[in-house]
């Protein structure tokens, strides 16, 4: 009898218990949301009426154009002086908040928000140069539906951690000159063969530059893509001493067979994806690739490139990776820029990037996280004859840990470094 | 009367202090620069956390595949492109001494002063290259070529193309030198009656310039040659644009390594920093060497009255080889321009097939700002530079001591120091002090080196001022600020126009160091030109370099008409 009223109480008290916890969670998820709120309603009032300097690489009219855009639509909504800052290269950038860090100046930086991905961003969140926990308390990154689409909280491998909000989406495309040869190889054992035939007619950057290695970082994971499982797997592992030699030989047995037949027969290469076309204008090349897509039509619309050139992607696969803005650590305007990332990530931000006369830029929100009327934003228009056509891209490459950029080029630097 | 005296005494007193303010605002950025590559250099660098002294950074330099190669092409290139661009001028100054042709090729050559060295070399890639203005000239109709051909011009491996575009811009500073020496009233009269006497004597033309001009030329020739040599072992723009990369230049590796994500480059980096001022050093200390031996041979042959040499033969070398330069600059001009206007231009067509305005419209929608910067940073920088110059100078007439050797040294500091040395530790030094200014910090490392061109162009015409003049003016009861205001100051108004219009090209042109010291956030027409060179079409590229030229030469025009146009109405 006493046993039995023990029980009654105790699962009378275990459902208060259980009623009580309910009633916790829900308070404190609706605690947390209306904290997220005014997190954000102070961000805006503290960010309102500022500059940001905004250090983004400068080498192309039409991003250039973009981000001017987004000035004048900052200006109106936060009264945001947005001053895109022109780098040649993204470490410049990098290099500059270091130096501020070594001054001892952690709270007057002249960065206030950068456009980065993979290495550059492996470089300062390693040195602790960036600002955490603020990307994904973005409003505007619910619709990039984080939990089923990784690849916004992870750049090259290596978890954002809230150091970086997405902007959008690139792959590797290829364009060659129709007037110089007709049928362009689709897999990268037919550039090889097709490079034999037309020699002098091929090259990729020099590495470190970007483009050059990710043409390399493609090669490496096309090779790999018949390796067991295990070989693979490394590809997305730090490299170190051990597993080196035995995931990068296969690159240079394939690099020693393409560069007797590049341009200036691999004695020389380019410095830059730019100077890559140029060459390809000036008919010394026959093929060239981009990481921007929508570069090569409005090249061709700016006399940059002939009218005979055409996109395409290869068939064996797509290098692709996400790039993001972040923060440094010791940004002046810390709250205007998060004001400024969280706008680049709204629906109309990201549908005006996407349209090929602006960008062509890849958008990083799910369509079925939008309204109806935000996915109406995204419709398409007529495409020009030399962009890439819609939905080439097949099959998407994805990049390895950033700690192959090194190995690949510190590999590179000793093998072809230095021609005899 | 006890007012003017007050005052003369005040203007004195100011006077006297300048030479030390300037050879301040000259050393200490240099030295502390150099500072901030040093101590990383050796290990000490608290932002990667590393604070034990050490080789580390040599042992790891040492290591860099193709070192050697590096060193050897610095020096190469360095080496013979300022021993061309030397010989070019003496032979030109030579050949054209008293004659009305060594005028019309300095008005064509100046041009090619101010432009940018990005520009040029830009502008030389394109007639070298396999599908250049060169091959397109001969193609198809002659080669047969409907795909541009292999070549092995630019970045070849030896360096001839770095070599040829420095010869084409060095050369040009180097004759406006000499012309800006042989220009002074006192010198120049004195060489001219001197060469038509032993021209009388018998004396060849050419030959009466090297043994009666030449000698009494060169000594002042030397520092200017020592910033060119300096400036050609250590200088990134060139080798970067025409240069090879397996592997480039030092200079060029030395950047990149700065630039590198792996932020423990910058240790090998600085270390290399190090090196590349040892070969500079070097290399000045081997011309100087050169300059012995020669010397020595020729002491002889100065004085053993020999009237004629090989005079015809030197004579129609130097017509062909300044006719060839005339073509090539204007070939490069014309390409320049070409571009700039041209729609699709396919090889091997040697026109565009259309002509485009669009390419100007496009840059002129961006350029109010890199306009308005890049004018008050060259005017506030060249003006300031010539007020000090002037002060300094004539404090030396005032205290009657000649700036001593070392001082002038000091002058030329910022030119003899490769820039790629120090200037990562000056913007550490600007970051260290929390200088927020960036165009104060732009200012300041444009005077570095404005400063030592407007004094190279201006100190020889003032020290060879009249003195008569002045002593007339202060015994007539003249206080010192009058005598340098109303009488010295007229006299120079040509060598200081033009010694300002020096001072704008020189800031106008600047890359490495607006970059560095603005934090990126200066936009100037050249930073705008070099980021689109490494990142957009040659046809903007060709744009940005005319707006390059157009802005200096306006100054260079003004320098030589407005004295003219002064005097001429003077005289009326």
């Amino acid at each position: 009898m006493l046993a039995n009223k023990f029980w009654q109480t105790l699962s009378r008290y275990s459902l208060f218990c259980v009623a009580f916890c309910i009633c916790l969670i829900i308070s404190f998820k609706s605690l947390a949301s209306t904290q997220l709120q005014s997190r954000w309603q102070q961000v805006e009032k503290l960010g309102k009426d500022q500059s940001v300097y905004f250090y983004a690489w400068g080498g192309d009219a039409q991003i250039n154009a973009y981000i001017q855009w987004a000035a004048e639509q900052v200006k109106a909504k936060y009264n945001i002086e947005l001053v895109h800052v022109k780098l040649s290269d993204t470490s410049e950038a990098v290099s500059r908040v270091l130096a501020e860090k070594s001054a001892n100046n952690h709270t007057q930086g002249s960065v206030d928000l950068i456009w980065i991905n993979g290495a550059n961003f492996a470089a300062m969140s390693k040195h602790g140069l960036l600002l955490k926990d603020w990307a994904d308390k973005l409003p505007n990154f619910i619709y990039t539906n984080p939990e089923n689409n990784p690849s916004v909280l992870f750049d090259f491998g290596l978890p954002t951690q809230g150091m970086e909000a997405p902007l959008g989406q690139a792959s590797l495309t290829f364009y060659y000159d129709t007037l110089a040869t007709s049928s362009p190889p689709q897999t990268l054992n037919k550039l090889l063969s097709w490079s034999k035939a037309n020699p002098g007619r091929f090259s990729y950057p020099k590495p470190p530059d970007f483009l050059g290695m990710s043409f390399l970082k493609y090669a490496l994971v096309v090779l790999h893509q018949h390796s067991d499982a295990m070989l693979q797997a490394k590809l997305n592992q730090p490299a170190n001493d051990k597993n080196t030699a035995q995931v990068l030989d296969p690159l240079w047995t394939f690099l020693n067979k393409l560069h007797p037949n590049l341009w200036r027969n691999g004695e020389y290469f380019m410095q830059s994806g730019v100077q890559m076309r140029r060459l390809i204008d000036d008919t010394e090349l026959s093929i060239g690739f981009t990481f921007s897509a929508p570069e090569v039509p409005a090249a061709v619309k700016r006399y940059d490139l002939p009218k005979s050139i055409r996109s395409y992607a290869m068939a064996d696969g797509s290098l692709s990776n996400t790039h993001f803005v972040a923060i440094p650590y010791n940004a002046s305007h810390q709250q205007s820029a998060q004001l400024v990332a969280d706008f680049l990530l709204s629906p109309a931000a990201q549908a005006h990037k996407q349209k090929t006369a602006i960008w062509g830029d890849k958008t990083v929100l799910i369509q079925t996280s939008l309204s109806a009327e935000q996915q109406g934003l995204f419709k398409t228009v007529q495409p020009h004859p030399s962009a890439l056509p819609l939905n080439s891209v097949k099959r998407t490459l994805s990049e390895p840990h950033p700690s192959w950029v090194e190995a690949i080029n510190t590999g590179w630097e000793t093998r072809y470094g230095a021609s005899q | 009367m006890s007012k003017v005296l007050h005052s003369a005494d005040l203007f004195s007193r100011l006077v006297k202090v300048t030479p030390y303010c300037l050879l301040a605002l000259l050393t200490i950025p240099v030295l502390g620069g150099l500072m901030g590559v040093m101590l990383p250099a050796f290990g000490w660098a608290p932002a990667l956390n590393k604070t034990n002294m050490s080789l580390a950074g040599f042992n790891v330099l040492w290591d860099t595949p193709g070192l050697s190669q590096m060193i050897g092409l610095s020096i190469r290139t360095g080496l013979i492109s300022t021993l061309i661009a030397f010989a070019l001028m003496i032979i030109m100054l030579a050949a054209f001494f008293n004659s009305v042709w060594l005028k019309r090729i300095e008005y064509v050559l100046s041009p090619i002063l101010v432009i940018p060295h990005a520009a040029a070399a830009i502008a030389v890639s394109f007639l070298i290259a396999p599908s250049g203005l060169f091959t397109r000239l001969f193609s198809p109709w002659l080669t047969g070529w409907q795909l541009a051909p292999e070549g092995s011009l630019p970045y070849d491996a030896f360096g001839w193309s770095i070599i040829i575009g420095l010869v084409l811009k060095e050369l040009p500073f180097l004759l406006l030198i000499a012309l800006g020496i042989l220009a002074q009233p006192e010198l120049g009269k004195k060489l001219r009656m001197q060469h038509q006497i032993a021209i009388n004597l018998g004396y060849y033309p050419m030959v009466a310039f090297f043994k009666v001009v030449l000698p009494n030329l060169y000594p002042l020739l030397r520092l200017p040659i020592f910033a060119v040599l300096a400036y050609a072992s250590a200088s990134v723009e060139m080798p970067l644009i025409l240069g090879p990369n397996t592997p480039p230049t030092l200079a060029v590796a030395i950047m990149h390594w700065f630039n590198d994500v792996d932020l423990t480059l910058r240790i090998k980096a600085s270390a290399g920093a190090l090196l590349q001022l040892a070969i500079t050093v070097g290399l000045l200390l081997i011309w100087l060497l050169l300059e012995k031996i020669s010397a020595m041979i020729f002491s002889q042959s100065l004085i053993n009255g020999r009237r004629h040499y090989a005079h015809q033969l030197v004579r129609a070398f130097t017509y062909i080889v300044t006719c060839v330069i005339l073509v090539f600059i204007a070939a490069a001009l014309i390409g320049l321009v070409l571009w700039s206007v041209a729609g699709y231009w396919r090889f091997p067509d040697t026109l565009p097939s259309n002509l485009v305005l669009l390419h100007f419209e496009n840059a002129f929608t961006h350029i109010h700002t890199p306009l308005f910067n890049t004018l008050v940073v060259g005017v506030v920088s060249s003006g300031f530079a010539t007020i000090l110059v002037l002060l300094c100078l004539e404090a030396e007439q005032i205290t009657a001591k000649p700036l001593a050797k070392w001082a002038l040294l000091i002058i030329y500091l910022p030119l003899l120091v490769p820039s790629i040395a120090f200037l990562f530790g000056i913007v550490w030094l600007q970051q260290l002090l929390n200088s927020q200014h960036a165009f104060f910090n732009v200012i300041f490392v444009h005077l570095l080196f404005v400063l030592p061109y407007v004094f190279l162009s201006i100190a020889d015409s003032y020290r060879r001022l009249d003195p008569r003049l002045a002593r007339v003016a202060a015994s007539l009861g003249s206080s010192p600020w009058k005598v340098f205001i109303q009488v010295k100051l007229p006299q120079l108004f040509a060598p200081i126009l033009i010694a300002m219009a020096l001072g704008l090209a020189i800031s106008f042109g600047q890359y490495l160091s607006t970059q560095l010291a603005g934090g990126g956030r200066i936009a100037t027409i050249t930073t705008e030109a070099v980021t689109l060179a490494n990142g957009a079409s040659r046809r903007t590229s060709a744009v940005y370099a005319i707006l390059q030229m157009g802005l200096p030469l306006l100054g260079f025009i003004l320098a030589w008409g407005l004295p003219r146009y002064v005097f001429n109405n003077k005289q009326a």
